[in-house]
């Protein structure tokens, strides 16, 4: 109850500052919506040169396009700005006043921020989501939405849990923001399906860097496609990947608690 | 009723990359780090009692901030035993971060886009404080520190100093049993320097927290603790009253004489030294054995109107016991 309290806090004071600056919310709407619509563009080219991508149609490839801006949309909402805060925070020192709060340390830090205006992203996400299904004249059943909001849920723990890994880095190296643009850069290869990609890549999206999870696997499972691994698999990794990234984080503050001044 | 504070032989050492200045050296660097050892802290002890206020005297680097951070729990010690409260300040259990504060002048915690008022609810969530006490708490502090519309105001309009009192505020919500301040008036003008002491003192008056603070203003030092702590170089020279700092550390006493017409100064015996001659104002500073012998010998070889005898100011004193200077 009481984390409910602090996170609605953290809301609270978050819509505050978003409101703060209205001519900022606008243009970032408008920003989220343009890329949404040149995605799709781009998505309706390559569908009109072939029918076929790797065995995904062209509304089976919006699906999964939507769950893209979908997990992005969560992400960037209510995971990555706090993290970044971490960042900030720990070059300016004023990380300490995180340590000092009697509430544990990786919660404060991942529950801290919000961008309100990027819930635009799911929105939209959901959005495209909804008319790939409706084109596919696909019949979801309410296990089969049960299971996809299952995978969702493992897909957003496995990218919270990447980023959170990162951003455990700044304990060592203070600078780590070029190392979150590679996260981008991989995150990225998750608006297209893997089976599009070369042999070799594909398996390490899969399970070196799992992006094949974040997007593809959850496509897979709400557009009836024969799925590319275990269904089973994917809220299973992102448990262990939670586990993972909580333990690393445990270690990163030790580190800082030992080492700062 | 044990010490609020416990401290016993607290080393903290850390480790940091060291590199000569240059572009080679920086080059040199990436390849292989150098390293050296700083004793930031070297084996100090102390207690503090309940109520107590006690400053942390010592040049940069002295090692008062890591002292404080160990304290406070942010930092692992490399050796010793701290006990605060009952608590080991590094294990950090959510009972000891809710009894304490740590505000450092140089930190913000509070929002920079909006009015502190909302920080405020952050910290009262955060902390789990009742709706009641938190009425009451924050009308004592808007009292003591004259917050009057600051806290309505976003945080980035407001003044350095009308800043820092919002800042201590929000660290004081909680009502914490031990105050750590670290440079609480660092950069702000002597008013407000001033505005700060007072609070500190009436709020230990109001709620008998014990206070530890740190600072390199000596007139903070003076207004604020009865007892100080100076240390340097991860040491503690002394810790004790104030006035016994002076009594130990500055051996001499300035006597100052006003002459009624100019005259020829007599002759010392090497007991005194004369510091300045300024028209008709004289100083001498003598050792503190000597001084009632000078000041005799003055009164009656001289045409007085006026004379002083003083203790060196204590700027005078702390910067003698930094330079090793004294017994």
């Amino acid at each position: 109850m009481r984390i409910t309290r602090i996170v609605a806090a953290f809301l609270r004071a978050a819509v505050l500052k978003e409101t703060a600056y209205r001519a900022e919310l606008v243009g970032n709407l408008f920003r989220s919506l343009t890329g949404i619509v040149v995605a799709i563009g781009g998505l309706a080219v390559v569908f009109s040169h072939t029918s076929d991508l790797s065995g995904w149609k062209l509304e089976q490839a919006m699906v999964l396009m939507g769950v893209y801006y979908l997990v992005q949309g969560i992400v960037q909402t209510a995971l990555s700005p706090s993290l970044n805060e971490v960042v900030q925070e720990v070059r300016k020192g004023t990380f300490d006043y995180v340590l000092l709060k009697p509430v544990p340390s990786l919660l404060l830090s991942s529950t801290r921020r919000f961008v309100v205006w990027h819930v635009a992203d799911v929105i939209l996400g959901g959005t495209v989501i909804a008319v790939g299904l409706i084109r596919l004249e696909a019949q979801i059943t309410v296990p089969m939405a049960a299971v996809f909001v299952a995978v969702m849920i493992g897909a957003v723990a496995i990218v919270f849990s990447i980023w959170l890994a990162l951003t455990t880095l700044v304990f060592w190296f203070v600078r780590v923001e070029n190392i979150t643009m590679i996260f981008q850069l991989f995150f990225d290869t998750g608006r297209y399906p893997v089976e599009i990609y070369p042999f070799w890549l594909r398996q390490l999206l899969t399970f070196v860097f799992p992006v094949a999870f974040i997007t593809t696997v959850p496509a897979q499972t709400i557009t009836g496609r024969e799925p590319l691994v275990a269904i089973w698999l994917a809220p299973l990794v992102g448990a262990l990947a939670l586990l993972a990234a909580a333990r690393f984080w445990r270690i990163g503050l030790s580190r800082y608690t030992s080492a700062s001044s | 009723m044990p010490p609020d504070v416990s401290v016993r032989d607290l080393v903290k050492h850390y480790v940091v990359p060291e590199r000569a200045g240059g572009l080679r050296a920086s080059f040199r660097s990436v390849l292989r780090r150098k390293h050296r050892l700083v004793r930031a802290v070297d084996g100090i002890s102390f207690q503090v009692d309940r109520g107590e206020v006690v400053g942390f005297l010592g040049p940069n680097g002295a090692g008062k901030t890591t002292a404080l951070k160990v304290l406070s729990g942010l930092l692992h010690p490399t050796d010793g035993e701290v006990d605060v409260l009952g608590f080991t300040p590094w294990d950090r259990r959510a009972e000891y971060l809710s009894r304490i504060t740590l505000i450092m002048g140089q930190r913000q915690q509070l929002f920079w886009d909006l009015p502190a008022a909302d920080s405020f609810l952050v910290n009262k969530a955060v902390f789990g404080i009742d709706d009641a006490v938190y009425t009451r708490t924050v009308d004592l502090l808007t009292e003591l520190l004259d917050l009057g519309d600051l806290l309505t105001k976003p945080v980035r309009q407001l003044s350095l100093g009308e800043r820092m009192k919002v800042e201590l505020a929000a660290g004081l919500l909680h009502g914490p049993r031990v105050l750590f301040l670290d440079e609480p008036t660092i950069g702000l003008d002597v008013t407000m320097q001033q505005r700060i002491r007072e609070f500190v003192t009436a709020y230990n008056a109001e709620t008998g927290a014990t206070v530890l603070l740190t600072s390199h203003y000596m007139a903070d030092v003076k207004a604020l603790a009865r007892r100080v702590i100076v240390i340097d170089k991860g040491q503690l020279l002394y810790d004790g009253a104030l006035d016994g700092l002076v009594r130990r550390y500055a051996p001499h006493k300035t006597i100052t004489v006003h002459l009624e017409r100019e005259t020829d100064l007599p002759d010392l015996n090497g007991q005194a030294e004369i510091l300045s001659v300024e028209g008709l104002q004289v100083t001498v500073r003598a050792g503190k054995d000597d001084a009632p012998e000078v000041t005799g010998r003055l009164l009656t070889q001289l045409p007085i109107a006026d004379l002083s005898v003083e203790d060196p100011p204590l700027e005078e004193v702390i910067d003698q016991v930094f330079r090793g200077e004294g017994p």
